[in-house]
């Protein structure tokens, strides 16, 4: 396949946000967003209900798609996970923020038994709003730990990518998951106070 | 809490968490001194670390988990249910769901007026920037005070919900009218100038609408008046498609349907500089107005690949195929089309205006022109072959007295509505390159010259009966000129009758409009004479006038049976017809037989067998 020029206006985004022009991410954003949204779709309308989602697959394939692979420096592959890891994380919120919309606006609906089986989804919905929030409290106070978590978990990047990712060595990666981990399971579960 | 305190939590935290119990304890002590509320702080955290180990905490990845909230997001979309109150509105009924959210039949309780109320989707109300932009051009939007343009009420949000209530139309939105199907010039012309008339006044106020497209198209019911939908909406949106790689991806192929929540429209309306991503203005909108032109004549999208990216390399470089290799179309509406798909913008029509004035100048002259062909002059009758003498005759027996009219071959249309001079029938559809004609034969017995039992219908060829009597029944889906000739069975070189059209039939045209029926004879029968042998039937049915056989009206009488006799013009009529080598293709129903044939120009032969 002949590279499009598509492939490289994404690879040049990708470079001019490496060198911390900003707004070359706000183009990114929407461009990545709807890319992993579609896959993401596709994977499960494909796979059904209750199968996993390969978080890193599904980016692997859109950066395939989205960047051109010549000559790309392993950084900008870097931060395309990163960038990834952070959609992946809003995709999720968003279609979780639905998800508790629907619940409560639900009303006089008559529940099917389909529905009634599937009800573990809202639980399942709030308790993603609620990891979300407290990572945005996190992020405050150590913007690189929640980093690591959005990396792990809404990426499903491993300790060496994310080291790779986030410049620091993987001990530090297993360090920093382990600490914003526990905190967040604090905040989610109510055992602590701040 | 503080990022310092954090720090110094965090610190004593990730060496803690290495000792086991009772070197951890003394560690922690040794650290947080005197400081109870920081060790306190320290051991939670520690002890949440060994709870979230035993709860596999995280243990896996979000999309694992919350992967059901995407294909449940699949099925089931209902941001609101019916009967839900919504601020002041209650949601009657779901509508349907596009790329930007769902929309929603809801009654305004405050005004007590029935609208449409469309909620964006989180997705894209998520995003402040764009949302900021959409609420601008929206209220701009709101105060296009213009019939063709969908009336905005309010825009607002609820439980942070974005909405935005329009009137209601009940109708269908261009793309289900299409439906696949090709209309008329004369619909398409009425359609696209209330497209342009909303366009125009948006302009006006400098807003381009982005996306224009058969869904964003409505029809009322009622009066077909066009609504134009979404003005503003698009810059939401929008992206640039051109960025997506597709290949191979058969749900890259957008059209006709936008899966609810995936923000992606279809681009086969985009324009090469949309396309690319450039600045665009209104010249935009004129473009995509123009593809809709083209796809309501034809049919087809000009711009289609099998991907999105065959489909903007399409958009960019290719030129479409022209209309009228696609069907026929006049060539004023042809360059009106190609002048609104330039590719470059400079090259289009400039304003919508332009463009509305064009196609305004078209609409009269196309109904000028049909005015003109229905009052053609007859063509005088001469009266050379009278009361020559017949080897065989096609006859006519007349059923009772009181039908004898001046014309035996009279024939009405059953519709008369044509003689009213704007009817629909007025306009020139557009026809296919391709010619179809639908007959039956209604058969009468006669016995001493009165009918005998009830008259019955045969889709095509018959073993003729001596006392059958017939009448052909014919209709086209396409507006034509008709011309019916018999053949007998005689040997040698063939004389013809001419059947239709006649003097007085028909107004004396041969013009037979779009979808009607005609009858011929319409009140009398065909009857042929005692000769045995096959008895031929010609149909002829042309997109264009056949000035050599609409001048064999003139043979048309009672007395010869239209009769043609000059050996020099049978021989013409036969070179003729021979010379036309339309293959028709038969399709015998049971009640009636439909022939087609490629080209401008369908010949049927109906065989009657004569015992």
């Amino acid at each position: 396949m002949a590279r499009t020029p598509p492939q490289h206006e994404i690879t040049q985004l990708l470079a001019q946000w490496r060198e911390g022009n900003q707004s070359a991410l706000d183009e990114l954003y929407p461009l990545v967003y709807d890319e992993l949204h579609r896959l993401a779709r596709r994977y499960m309308s494909r796979e059904r209900k209750g199968h996993t989602l390969q978080t890193t697959a599904l980016i692997n394939e859109a950066y395939v798609r989205l960047v051109d692979q010549k000559n790309v420096p392993w950084a900008n592959r870097s931060h395309f996970f990163a960038i990834s890891a952070q959609i992946m994380r809003r995709i999720l919120i968003d279609h979780a923020r639905r998800h508790q919309y629907a619940k409560r606006g639900g009303g006089a609906r008559q529940v099917s038994l389909e529905e009634a089986l599937t009800v573990v989804m809202p639980d399942q919905s709030g308790e993603l709003l609620r990891l979300d929030e407290a990572l945005k409290s996190l992020a405050e106070m150590d913007p690189r730990r929640s980093q690591v978590v959005e990396l792990r978990y809404f990426g499903g990047l491993n300790n060496e990518e994310i080291a790779g990712v986030l410049q620091i060595s993987e001990n530090t990666v297993t360090r920093d998951w382990n600490m914003a981990r526990a905190w967040l399971y604090q905040q989610l579960t109510g055992s602590g106070a701040n | 809490m503080t990022p310092e305190r954090w720090q110094q939590i965090s610190r004593i935290f990730k060496s803690a968490i290495l000792l086991d119990n009772e070197a951890r304890a003394a560690y922690v002590d040794s650290q947080c001194g005197r400081d109870d509320s920081l060790r306190v702080e320290v051991e939670k955290l520690i002890e949440s670390h060994g709870k979230a180990n035993a709860d596999s905490f995280m243990a896996g990845v979000a999309a694992e988990a919350a992967a059901p909230l995407l294909t449940d997001d699949e099925t089931r979309h209902d941001i609101l249910n019916k009967g839900q109150q919504f601020g002041s509105y209650v949601v009657l009924d779901s509508l349907g769901s596009g790329g930007m959210g769902e929309v929603y039949l809801a009654r305004d309780t405050r005004l007590d007026r029935t609208v449409a109320l469309k909620v964006l989707s989180p997705d894209i109300t998520q995003d402040n920037r764009r949302m900021q932009r959409f609420r601008q051009e929206a209220k701009v939007a709101s105060s296009l005070n213009q019939p063709n343009i969908l009336t905005i009420f309010e825009f607002g949000e609820v439980d942070g919900l974005t909405f935005i209530a329009t009137e209601f139309i009940d109708g269908e939105t261009l793309r289900d009218h299409l439906h696949g199907k090709r209309l008329n010039i004369g619909e398409i012309v009425e359609i696209t100038i209330q497209v342009l008339a909303a366009l125009d006044a948006a302009h006006e106020a400098r807003i381009v609408h982005r996306d224009i497209k058969p869904e964003n198209v409505m029809l009322r019911r009622r009066d077909h008046v066009v609504k134009v939908l979404d003005f503003g909406l698009a810059k939401v949106t929008e992206q640039k498609y051109s960025t997506l790689e597709h290949d191979s991806d058969p749900e890259a192929i957008t059209e006709f349907r936008t899966a609810p929540g995936i923000i992606m429209g279809t681009i086969n309306y985009m324009s090469p500089e949309q396309a690319q991503g450039n600045e665009i203005d209104e010249r935009t909108d004129i473009w995509s107005t123009g593809v809709i032109m083209y796809e309501m004549v034809t049919g087809k999208m000009p711009f289609r690949g099998s991907t999105t990216s065959h489909t903007i390399v399409q958009i960019l470089e290719k030129d479409p195929v022209r209309l009228t290799k696609l069907v026929k179309a006049p060539a004023e509406f042809e360059r009106i089309v190609m002048k609104a798909i330039a590719k470059k913008p400079s090259e289009r029509y400039q304003t919508a205006k332009d463009m509305l004035s064009d196609l305004r100048s078209f609409q009269k002259r196309v109904e000028m022109d049909a005015e003109l062909k229905q009052t053609s002059p007859l063509i005088t009758r001469t009266q050379d072959d009278l009361g020559r003498q017949k080897k065989r005759v096609l006859a006519f027996a007349l059923i009772g007295m009181l039908l004898v009219t001046a014309a035996i071959f009279a024939v009405n249309i059953w519709r008369s509505s044509r003689r009213t001079t704007s009817s629909p029938v007025a306009t020139p559809a557009v026809a296919p390159v391709e010619r179809t004609l639908t007959y039956w034969i209604t058969v009468q017995k006669f016995k001493d010259r009165n009918p005998y039992g009830d008259p019955f219908t045969l889709a095509g060829e018959i073993n003729f009966e001596a006392d059958y009597r017939i009448r052909v029944n014919v209709r086209s889906p396409q507006p034509g000129y008709l011309y019916i000739l018999n053949e007998g069975p005689a040997s040698g070189e063939p004389e013809y009758n001419i059947v239709f059209p006649t003097p007085t039939a028909n107004n004396g045209s041969s013009l037979l409009p779009a979808s009607q029926m005609i009858q011929i004879p319409e009140k009398s029968w065909l009857r042929f004479d005692t000769q045995q042998g096959v008895e031929k039937l010609w149909l002829v049915f042309s997109e264009n006038a056949l000035p050599e056989l609409d001048s064999l009206k003139q043979f048309a009488s009672v007395e010869t049976g239209g009769l043609i006799t000059d050996p020099l013009r049978n021989k013409a009529i036969k070179d003729y017809l021979d010379s036309q080598t339309s293959k028709p293709e038969v399709e015998k129903g049971e009640s009636l037989t439909t022939v087609k044939a490629a080209g401008q120009l369908l010949i049927y032969t109906i065989n009657l067998e004569h015992h």
